[in-house]
């Protein structure tokens, strides 16, 4: 199917500012460790993971405004709080604490990466085919940030323990990247999008695997709150969205 | 009326901004439509959202536009069926092995049913473009552009790059 039916317009434009917004973010926290990062190779691979991330959001925004015909520049940066549809980790600040940073990328990589793939089943064919592509991109992330997660895992006590304490900390905000976005059931019952089952579990298990592979451990809880998926945001967020915003409103009508 | 075998001829003068190789030969041109004098040029990015795109597109037009018997030209980016590694021809995998960057080999992930959480990049010995050994490690999945990753080769102790299997 090459058109989406009008009904399915609402939660399918849900769901892909999820994506869309999961990944500006994260891109632009990214993008905070361009020309600091600990050795070269690392400030290459995350000011490249942020060109990513920001140019896969860009490929979402672009969809969503081929369905509802607004501007995809004005839909990443001039909606309301509440209108924005992103999980908060993905707006926390590491404190330029290289674990911290890493942890954080480790989760939304592997969140992201099965997203992608449960949306590459959709029957809806422009969504299915973006997804699939991103998603061979997405591997590599998924595989960069894995290295990283043995790599400290498995390098001295002080590296050790720094991963182990990032990943601790930001796990609930991890879980939280698995609240639903409102409507996505609609979307399942009229064959949209693919029922795969959890992806939390999914997610969960993945994110366990490697963790206990590189000698650390995780406690990962369902998400039980009301969050950033339902445009319930905390200050990390506001913060964030202000730095996004703060050329974009010198001049909202100026062409890039 | 200008025909597609003459495009195609100017397609291929055109060099990707970023690598030693034409767009035609890196695979991006996915269809060339003529009405009378409007030539409709579809192209597919290598990544999503590269940033070379613009740069492509502006020489596309300009070095189409130059045609006599050709009034407009319009380029339109796809993403289905989407880019992959595949495309490359064997001249261009030629041209690229000749500068030390260094294609995968077999289908993408796109393309297959392969699953596509199967990245090469620490998996398997890759070859070396200049000396053809697989004696290589991997220097960084990310590089001078997105979609190349940089290695070194251990036997002719030399750099070099490798289109990402996408």
């Amino acid at each position: 199917m090459s058109e989406l039916e009008k009904n399915f317009h609402a939660p399918m434009m849900n769901v892909l500012l999820c994506v869309a917004d999961d990944k500006l973010f994260l891109g632009h926290r990214n993008s905070d460790w361009t020309g600091i990062a600990p050795i070269l190779e690392a400030d290459i691979a995350f000011s490249s993971l942020a060109q990513d991330d920001i140019a896969h959001s860009s490929a979402f925004y672009e969809l969503i405004s081929s369905v509802t015909g607004q501007n995809p520049d004005q839909i990443a940066f001039s909606r309301q709080i509440n209108e924005y549809r992103c999980a908060d980790i993905v707006t926390k600040s590491d404190q330029f604490n290289w674990a911290a940073a890493i942890a954080r990328q480790f989760y939304c990589n592997v969140y992201d990466y099965i997203r992608l793939q449960s949306l590459s089943n959709s029957t809806w064919t422009p969504l299915a085919n973006l997804a699939k592509r991103i998603c061979a991109e997405q591997a590599i992330h998924v595989d960069h940030v894995t290295s990283w997660i043995e790599h400290l895992g498995q390098g001295t006590e002080d590296s050790k323990n720094r991963i182990q304490h990032a990943l601790d900390e930001y796990a609930p905000f991890a879980s939280m990247l698995n609240e639903s976005p409102e409507g996505i059931e609609k979307l399942f019952d009229g064959g949209v999008l693919i029922n795969e089952g959890c992806l939390f579990t999914a997610w969960k298990e993945h994110v366990i695997q490697i963790v206990n592979k590189s000698g650390l451990t995780v406690s990962i809880e369902p998400c039980s709150v009301v969050g950033g998926r339902n445009g319930k945001h905390d200050e990390d967020f506001t913060r964030s969205l202000a730095e996004l915003q703060e050329v974009f409103l010198t001049d909202p009508a100026a062409a890039w | 009326m200008v025909n597609k075998e003459t495009i195609f001829q100017v397609l291929g003068t055109i060099p990707d901004p970023e690598m030693p190789i034409s767009i035609t030969d890196l695979g991006l041109i996915e269809h060339v439509h003529i009405d009378d004098t409007t030539i409709q040029v579809t192209v597919l990015p290598t990544f999503i959202g590269c940033f070379a795109l613009p740069v492509i597109a502006k020489e596309i037009e300009q070095k189409l536009s130059e045609l006599s018997g050709v009034s407009s030209v319009e380029v339109n980016f796809i993403n289905d069926p989407p880019w992959s590694t595949d495309r490359i021809s064997d001249a261009g995998k030629a041209s690229l092995a000749e500068h030390g960057i260094s294609v995968p080999e077999g289908s993408s992930p796109c393309t297959s049913s392969t699953e596509s959480g199967d990245v090469e990049l620490r998996t398997s010995a890759i070859s070396c473009p200049w000396c053809q050994s697989r004696e290589t490690t991997l220097t960084s999945p990310f590089g001078p552009t997105r979609c190349k990753s940089i290695h070194f080769c251990n036997a002719c102790r030399q750099p070099f790059e490798r289109m990402k299997k996408v």
